[in-house]
């Protein structure tokens, strides 16, 4: 599914990701904790090509191709998926026309024909259902005036239309209330597959006790510098990161 | 609180005195035996002669700017005396031990000690009294790094294919009608080259002084940045008080050479007339550079002087990569009035400009800023980010914003913001309320409002600024 | 005077119109005679040249009945309104409601209809700095005059649609419509203005005068639509009295030449001005947008919103001035302008300005130019949406945005799908999320 190897990346001319390497295979669920400033979100935005986030080393393999040949939106297409943890709002543009484009996008990247309008609403009334976001949501601007909890819902209802086949979370669980966090989680649940897989960071362990990771990944200082199965995660919220900090530098 | 700032505003300008001194000074009046005479008092060759006849013909088909937002009655220049010199200039002295004694002192009470020793560590100063320079300090020890800084005056003798070559080359002699009549009248002003690579040890200063009766001053100053060069120059302005209106209409070209960096700054006090509104200088300035590829003029002013101000310090941003910056605080209390602000061209790549301006209103003045940006079809990627503030206050003054924004490229990038407020009575209550009396606390206010404005100047200016604005405020609140 | 003043003055001339009118029309005429043309050195003319107007030759139109070709190409707003439509400047009866009370061309007026006008007309506008509202005045054959009194609210919406069709020459055509408010009343007014595909060079002159009186609310449309070679100068001049409300929106495509002037004047304490525009010039055409609106008293309130695409070979121009009177304190004022450019020959010229002597006010414009939110850029990518496709997303957008505030359903109706399709975006899609 995915094989990152070696990759170094920095941000404003500050290294960030110094030699990250994660093997996942199709159906896994890889949780990446760590403390702030560690990189976790860069390693979401350097994998879906954000501008600004140069990779200086590395190599990336998504689905047998070189990540790093490919342009952001074909890397959607491809079926890699970032749950943003800010997601953006995007007024005057209606979120049913956004979604019924990414939708569609798709389609045609794989050589399936466009849905009609008809369609399209009746798929995306029936998509808002599962993670419980009123249908009139899809008629107003993309995120426009969307509590954060409604917007993290928006971001799994995009990822329900999409069917990913590589979904990374970014710190989905911030700002969210405990029911909105199991919304999210259901959703995500739902959509485990054996051909489906997850990166899911995260800063507390909470969000784990919801979406089970099958691996744990401790990112440091720009690489993982621990891994361990679910459990790790607890003993994290016992200990804290500071002491793999250490082992780190 | 209102008596305690007028008591204050009615503080009266500090360098409103006048030095007694003989001095050789033209009869009012302008014509072609005037430039002439100005000439050939300067030992001009001849080419300079036609440049400055063929300006005066310009100017004499010419009409005054009508479209800033001042008035004032119009200008007699049959009244203007257009050169006035201290007689002890007739043989330029060779050091400060020659120079006039009684020259020496207005200075030092001007706070400008001029003697070497004494002077402003690490700044070198070139001093204009009426129409002509009165002493460069430290010219030899710049000289040593390969740094021109002397009198433009010794300039067109010294260093003639310099000046020929770039006077004139940034605001053409048909430019406005100040610029051209300065092209006809110059009498004096600085003249400063940076060598290649060179980074200008000291920061350079011009110091302006309007001292004679009826005289107008016409400076001219012509900066040339040679290729990764950096420089920092600084001027600052005062003149006695007195009941006429006098004409202070100057040019400075600024060349900065791919890689090279100017850095201006302008602390501005002309007498602006008594709180009637009567007297005060006309100032009616042409300031623009042009910058190369990787070039950098940064403009930063604080104007707190003149009657009238009419001023517009601009990038032309030719080579790629070029920037441009404008950091402005205008004061205007009384009657003064400003109409000022800047023109960023942008015609290389991926240029960028920056205007902060600061207007502050009080009295019965009015503060305009007035500013162009233009994106020309060939400037791919240029940005601009401009931001106007204007603060009032008392509810007699006027505030103004006119920005022009011209755009012909689509990748060029524009954002301009503009605010208007006044001090607040909650900021005003929050300052008293902790012990602070008014005068304070607006200074303190106005000082904030004007903060990164401040940050620009070197240290010195910066409190200097602040002290200024201070004063110039004193008894504005009502 | 310029031939094009000395040829206005003829067709002023030749106008017929209702006897009672004639002294405004002859001191007008005056006025006109001594109009200083304006050049690129007269500020509110400084990027918008007058040179196609000079070269028109304009002829009076023919009254005959006009030709009715263009219904196939026009579509009216669908809306429950009382509508009046004129072709070229002639009215026309058979595609027009029956008026209710409140409506009346100044032709038929009567004796207290009369009165109302004469009170009014030439008042609201300040006939010295807009040129062409005189020449407006000097050719005034006919007006229409809307009146609501004192607490009556209009149940419909008047919609005034003037057509421009090819004829045989180039026609002027003078519109004039005076609407006046009294205390408490409410209406909604709708000007839409539209050309068939092929027109002839006119030049339409369209003038309203608005007075709002106390505590009575306008909501008003002017949709600009005639393209191409039509010459539009239009203006809309607004009295605000103490706590009026208006509400304005307004569209323009491009075309040869058009200008169009709101001037507002807030001339009672609380009132409250929302105005939003939107310009989208293409091809070789412009667009001139000069709104000023003037604070003469405290406690007034402004928010202008005006947004631009502009794209091709065209010219935008967008002049917005606040002006704050000495005693006007306690206003709130705010416009912004955002523009974008999509083509390297398009070109914008934006002037926002604030003139204030108030000192305890708060104002703020801003104005920007190209921009699009890289950060929604991206996520709208990292959806798989191609870049191309993002951008004319989000210029839509751009505009949708202020469509989307539009307060009248059929003006929305109405505007939304023409729009999208100029944008080339799915329109049922959008009016199905709309619905």
């Amino acid at each position: 599914m995915l094989r990152i190897t070696d990759l170094f990346a920095k941000v404003e001319e500050k290294d960030i990701l110094k030699s990250l390497s994660l093997t996942i295979k199709p159906g896994e669920v890889h949780a990446i904790m760590g403390p702030n400033g560690a990189g976790k979100s860069t390693l979401g935005n350097v994998l879906s090509g954000r501008a600004g986030y140069e990779v200086t080393g590395g190599t990336v393999e998504f689905n047998g191709k070189d990540l790093f040949e490919l342009e952001i939106e074909e890397r959607a297409r491809e079926g890699l998926f970032l749950a943003f943890q800010y997601p953006v709002e995007i007024p005057g543009v209606s979120n049913m026309e956004f979604l019924k484009a990414s939708v569609d996008a798709k389609r045609k990247h794989h050589g399936q024909p466009e849905l009609s309008a008809v369609e399209f609403m009746k798929l995306a009334r029936e998509t808002s259902k599962r993670v419980s976001l009123d249908p009139t949501f899809l008629k107003r601007g993309v995120n426009e005036g969307f509590s954060g909890g409604e917007k993290k819902r928006n971001e799994i209802m995009q990822m329900m239309l999409l069917e990913p086949s590589l979904c990374i979370l970014d710190e989905t669980d911030s700002g969210l209330d405990i029911d909105a966090l199991q919304v999210v989680a259901n959703g995500v649940n739902e959509m485990r597959s054996p051909d489906r897989s997850f990166i899911v960071v995260t800063h507390y362990q909470r969000l784990l006790d919801y979406i089970v990771p099958d691996y744990v990944h401790v990112l440091a200082n720009g690489r993982i510098v621990k891994t361990g199965g679910k459990e790790l995660a607890l003993e994290l919220e016992e200990k804290g990161y500071a002491w793999l900090e250490e082992e780190a530098v | 609180m209102s008596e305690q700032v007028e008591e204050l505003i009615r503080k009266e300008y500090a360098a409103g005195f006048s030095t007694d001194i003989i001095s050789e000074t033209l009869p009012p009046g302008l014509n072609e035996d005037v430039i002439r005479f100005i000439s050939g008092k300067k030992n001009e060759p001849d080419w300079l002669l036609e440049w400055r006849l063929k300006a005066y013909h310009a100017w004499l088909e010419m009409t005054e700017p009508e479209w800033a937002h001042v008035k004032y009655d119009d200008i007699d220049f049959q009244k203007v005396s257009f050169y006035s010199a201290p007689k002890s200039m007739d043989d330029k002295p060779k050091s400060l031990a020659e120079v006039d004694p009684e020259l020496l002192r207005t200075y030092e009470k001007l706070g400008i000690p001029l003697h070497e020793q004494a002077a402003l560590a690490g700044v070198a100063m070139d001093v204009v009294f009426d129409s002509v320079s009165v002493v460069t300090t430290f010219r030899e020890k710049l000289l040593e790094v390969g740094v021109i800084f002397c009198s433009i005056s010794e300039a067109v003798h010294k260093y003639p294919e310099l000046v020929k070559k770039y006077i004139g080359s940034v605001v053409p002699q048909k430019d406005n009608y100040y610029a051209a009549l300065n092209c006809a009248v110059f009498s004096d002003g600085s003249f400063v080259y940076i060598p290649k690579g060179v980074r200008c040890p000291m920061e350079l200063s011009t110091y302006f002084r309007i001292n004679e009766q009826n005289t107008g001053q016409f400076e001219r100053t012509l900066i040339i940045a040679d290729e990764g060069s950096h420089v920092s120059y600084l001027e600052g302005c005062t003149a006695p008080m007195r009941d006429e209106n006098q004409l202070h209409a100057a040019v400075v070209e600024l060349i900065a050479l791919d890689n090279a960096e100017i850095k201006y700054s302008t602390v501005q006090n002309w007498y602006p007339g008594n709180e009637e509104g009567k007297g005060g200088i006309y100032n009616f300035v042409t300031k623009r550079g042009v910058c190369h590829t990787n070039a950098k003029i940064s403009w930063t002013q604080v104007e707190t002087g003149s009657a009238v101000t009419w001023k517009y310090p601009s990038c032309i941003l030719r080579g790629d990569n070029s920037v441009g910056e404008f950091y402005s605080v205008a004061l205007t209390n009384n009657y003064q009035q400003a109409d000022t602000g800047t023109k960023m061209i942008h015609i290389g790549k991926n240029t960028r400009s920056t205007i902060i301006s600061k207007g502050i209103s009080a009295g019965k003045s009015s503060n305009a800023y007035r500013g162009l940006v233009r994106m020309n079809p060939g400037a791919d990627g240029a940005r601009n980010y401009t931001q106007c503030d204007s603060l009032l206050i008392g509810d007699k003054c006027g505030a103004h914003t006119f920005p022009y924004i011209e755009s012909r490229n689509p990748s060029a990038v524009i954002e301009h913001e503009a605010t208007t407020s006044k001090v607040s009575d909650d900021q005003l209550f929050l300052c008293q309320q902790r012990g602070l009396d008014a005068e304070k606390a607006v200074s303190m206010i106005v000082n904030g409002f004007c903060r990164e404005v401040f940050k620009e100047l070197p240290m010195e200016f910066a409190v200097e600024a602040g002290k200024l604005l201070e004063v110039s405020l004193e008894g504005s609140v009502g | 005077m310029t031939d094009f003043q000395q040829q206005a003055l003829t067709i002023a001339a030749q106008q017929q119109s209702p006897a009672w009118l004639a002294p405004l029309r002859s001191q007008a005429a005056n006025e006109w005679r001594n109009v200083i043309w304006p050049t690129r050195k007269t500020e509110h003319w400084k990027y918008t040249s007058l040179a196609s107007l000079q070269k028109t030759l304009l002829s009076l139109v023919n009254t005959s009945a006009a030709n009715t070709d263009w219904k196939s190409e026009v579509e009216f707003i669908d809306v429950n309104a009382i509508r009046l439509v004129f072709v070229n400047g002639v009215f026309d009866a058979a595609n027009s409601s029956n008026f209710s009370e409140n409506i009346v061309r100044f032709s038929q007026a009567n004796s207290a209809q009369q009165k109302i006008i004469e009170q009014y007309l030439g008042k609201v506008v300040e006939g010295s700095q807009h040129l062409f509202a005189t020449l407006n005045s000097a050719w005034l054959d006919d007006g229409i005059l809307v009146h609501v009194p004192r607490n009556q609210t209009l149940d419909q919406p008047i919609y005034v649609v003037q057509v421009s069709t090819l004829g045989e020459q180039t026609l002027s055509v003078n519109q004039r419509l005076l609407v006046v408010l009294e205390d408490s009343a409410q209406a909604e007014l709708i000007e839409h203005f539209v050309s068939t595909s092929e027109q002839q060079n006119s030049v339409v002159n369209a003038l309203a005068e608005i007075v709002v009186g106390d505590n009575a609310q306008l909501q008003h449309y002017r949709l600009n639509l005639e393209e191409e070679n039509i010459q539009h100068i239009g203006a809309v001049h607004v009295n605000l009295l103490r706590n009026a409300r208006f509400r304005g929106f307004t569209l323009a495509l491009g075309s040869k030449l058009k200008r169009i002037d709101y001037q507002i004047n807030h001339r009672g304490q609380g009132a409250e001005l929302n105005l939003q525009g939107v310009y989208l010039p293409r091809n070789n055409q412009m667009v001139d947008y000069h709104s000023n609106v003037q604070h003469w008293v405290p406690h007034c309130t402004t928010s202008e919103v005006f947004r631009g695409i502009i794209a091709d070979s065209a010219q935008a121009i967008f002049n917005g001035r606040i002006y704050i009177h000495k005693d006007a304190q306690k206003t709130l004022a705010e416009l912004s302008n955002k523009n974008l450019l999509t083509s390297n020959k398009a070109e914008i010229n934006t002037k926002p300005e604030l003139e204030i002597y108030a000192d305890d006010v708060k104002c703020a414009h801003g104005a920007t130019v190209s921009q699009l939110n890289d950060t929604a850029l991206y996520y709208l990518q990292s959806r798989g949406v191609s870049r191309n496709e993002a951008e004319v997303m989000m210029s839509f957008g751009f505009i949708n945005e202020l469509l989307q505030q539009i307060a009248e359903p059929a003006v929305h109706h109405y505007l939304l799908p023409r729009l999208a399709k100029l944008f080339g975006r799915d329109q049922t899609l959008l009016e199905m999320a709309d619905e």
